[in-house]
């Protein structure tokens, strides 16, 4: 009695769905016949989230400005189509940021997402998005949880803990004695360390001790840079950014560590704005990225110029190539796409392949973070400015 | 001894930031104590000395140690910033009697201030040089440790010094805390309170600036630092007790220690070792630990 009844039951969701696209296609077909019926004169309406506003302007500003390179460079088509670029504000959290992401999900109807610093945002924008199918490329925000394999999620940047093992062999081989671990309490800070803990004592390293100072409100570090040195440690793994960078970089070296305690670093420390502000204190501090501008081969030179020439003479940052790079992934995932709807995007997006960077070629891995190099960086001084010279590509 | 070995470190930086702390602080308990007016605006005072501080002395890479007459024109532009401030306070704060409304329009000022300073220095953090000949560490006991915080420290002992003096041991300090304890009295023997304690709103403002100004080398330029100040001057006059000078210097010694010795020694409550040491002196003090002899504070 059972089985026809489920039978019927079956049917009818089918002919529902074969109804909605008979209109659906006849919808369609008028609208596309007016345009000529090529699919290549199709806009693409793409929403930026990216901060304009707070802590994370810089940030934005760099951003925005990657992406706008890859546009101007393209004359403003991706994948052959014209573009419609819908900005928002992310702020400085998820209460402003996840916000302005939704409405551009739903007032502005955009096909696809590009965008998100914070982490915390990034999580409630993917939700929204994941909920709404449209696809949501990710220039920064580097929390785990961001990107699972999602077929509406890809992150073109990094996640926390990947960045922190990367440099783990490397400190563990190098450096004789113990390390110290410090980072700001928050999750992307113990992110980081757990990362680089985790591979850190795999490959033999030795820790001398752990802290997380309170975020975001350590001023002083002189406190945990006393601990530091009442311990035996040969060097320090530590994760701040921001004004903490600032500081924290600033009194370990006041505090007479940089001496003799190798500080080193997921690269964020010793990145764009915050590198100029440290001025000489950040000399020697050893970091791990997936980019520098200093990395020496064609293709990144002649970004570098370009985006200077593009940005006021500023000099690229790994946030704006993470924005240049969505460009990038958007334009060959257009390319391929059947139309410019977020279906038709979210499906080509898994095909993109390889994608060619100034960081140097990479692709998406199973989780859709990218598989990519990181490089042993150090603060050097060339004439004046400071700058993250490449001392090697660091083996994963 | 070995705790003393262990700790000696902690407790000269606790007294370095106290100094710090109480030149930030002690113009709030001043215009508090004898205007009777609760100023929210003093942390953004005290950004404005640390922005104008970054702007004269420069920092990061690439940029000299300025020198001693550099950051002796700094402190001044502050104090000057800061005294122009303290007045434009007095005007829009005058014959505001209620401390709920005191509060609500300085900081609304404070918004819009700090909002005008970020738009103007940009959202970037600062970092601010320390002058020539202090850019260094010394050597204390083997340790290393910066030479401007000692300096910090000296500065604001001189003024505290100062500000004792004036107060207790000149003519115009007796009309101030004379005009506190009787405002009529005080017009009534030919003194102009209006004027006198506008004065004394001025000069506690254009402390708060210099307050920041010397506090750059070591706290930076940032938005948000306004808050931040304005919040340890709040705990250091509420621990000290409102109002009061010898308060002020008490409940900075206090804070200073407990953010870091009392850090050190129990890491993991760092964040709240502040608040628990004003709660625990609110709980068996409620005046504060040494309210004013004089002021209003504790009198309504």
């Amino acid at each position: 009695m059972n089985a026809p009844q489920r039978r019927r039951s079956r049917h009818i969701p089918l002919a529902t769905g074969v109804l909605a696209l008979t209109v659906l296609a006849a919808g369609c077909g008028s609208s596309l016949g007016n345009e000529g019926g090529s699919d290549a004169a199709a806009e693409v309406k793409v929403g930026l989230l990216l901060p304009e506003s707070g802590v994370y302007e810089s940030l934005g500003k760099d951003m925005a400005c990657g992406w706008n390179l890859y546009l101007d460079q393209h004359d403003d088509r991706l994948g052959g189509h014209d573009v419609e670029v819908v900005r928002a504000d992310e702020g400085e959290g998820p209460e402003v940021g996840v916000e302005a992401g939704t409405k551009l999900l739903t007032d502005d109807q955009v096909s696809v997402l590009v965008g998100v610093v914070h982490s915390g945002t990034a999580l409630g924008v993917k939700e929204a998005a994941v909920q709404r199918k449209v696809p949501f490329i990710v220039a920064n925000a580097g929390a785990r949880d961001v990107a699972d394999g999602s077929p509406y999620v890809w992150r073109t940047a990094f996640t926390n803990s990947g960045v922190g093992a990367s440099i783990a062999e490397e400190v563990a081989t190098s450096v004789d004695g113990p390390v110290f671990l410090m980072a700001a309490d928050y999750a992307a800070g113990r992110e980081y360390v757990g990362g680089f803990r985790e591979a850190f004592e795999a490959a033999g390293g030795k820790v001398a001790g752990e802290t997380f100072t309170p975020f975001p409100d350590t001023e002083n570090f002189q406190p945990y840079l006393s601990k530091v040195k009442a311990t035996d440690a040969a060097a320090v793994f530590a994760f701040y950014a921001g004004g903490a960078a600032i500081k924290f970089v600033q009194q370990y070296d006041d505090f007479g560590l940089s001496d003799d305690v190798q500080l080193y670093a997921p690269g964020f420390l010793t990145e764009g704005a915050v590198l100029a502000a440290q001025g000489d204190a950040a000399l020697g501090v050893k970091t791990t990225l997936h980019y520098s501008n200093l990395i020496d081969t064609i293709e990144n030179a002649a970004f570098v110029d370009a985006y200077r020439a593009h940005c006021d003479g500023a000099d690229p940052t790994v946030y704006a190539v993470q924005a240049y790079d969505a460009a990038a992934v958007l334009d060959i995932a257009l390319d391929q796409a059947d139309g410019t709807d977020s279906a038709s995007i979210a499906a080509a997006l898994s095909k993109v392949g390889e994608i060619t960077s100034p960081r140097g070629n990479w692709r998406f891995d199973a989780d859709h973070n990218p598989d990519q190099t990181f490089y042993l960086r150090e603060v050097t001084d060339d004439g004046g400015t400071l700058g993250n010279a490449i001392v090697e590509p660091l083996s994963e | 001894m070995q705790w003393l070995d262990a700790n000696y470190l902690n407790m000269i930086d606790g007294f370095a930031y106290a100094g710090l702390l109480f030149l930030i602080a002690v113009g709030l308990s001043l215009v508090f104590g004898t205007m009777d007016v609760l100023n929210l605006a003093h942390g953004a005072v005290a950004l404005i000395g640390a922005y104008i501080g970054a702007a004269i002395l420069g920092g990061g890479a690439g940029a000299a140690a300025p020198s001693g007459l550099q950051f002796g024109a700094a402190v001044l532009a502050a104090a000057a910033a800061g005294l122009i401030g303290g007045v434009v306070l007095t005007m829009l704060t005058n014959g505001i009697d209620d401390h709920l409304r005191q509060a609500l329009l300085t900081l609304g000022i404070a918004l819009i201030a700090s909002d005008l300073i970020s738009r103007s220095f940009g959202a970037d953090e600062r970092s601010v040089a320390a002058p020539r000949g202090l850019d260094k560490s010394v050597d204390i006991f083997g340790e290393a440790y910066p030479a401007y915080r000692l300096f910090a420290l000296g500065a604001s002992v001189l003024i505290g010094i100062v500000i004792y003096l004036v107060l207790e041991h000149t003519q115009i300090g007796a009309v101030i805390r004379a005009a506190v304890a009787d405002r009529a009295m005080v017009e009534a023997i030919g003194h102009r309170s209006t004027l006198l304690l506008g004065g004394v709103f001025a000069v506690g403002a254009s402390l708060a600036a210099v307050g920041g100004a010397l506090a750059g080398p070591v706290l930076g330029a940032q938005s948000g630092l306004d808050n931040t100040i304005l919040l340890w001057a709040l705990v250091v006059v509420v621990i000290g007790g409102l109002g009061s000078i010898r308060g002020a210097v008490l409940g900075a010694v206090l804070i200073g220690q407990v953010l870091t010795l009392g850090v050190s020694t129990l890491e993991e409550q760092a964040s709240y070792l502040m608040f628990g040491a004003m709660a625990l002196v609110l709980l068996f003090k409620p005046a504060g630990l040494l309210p004013a002899r004089y002021g209003a504070a504790g009198g309504h």
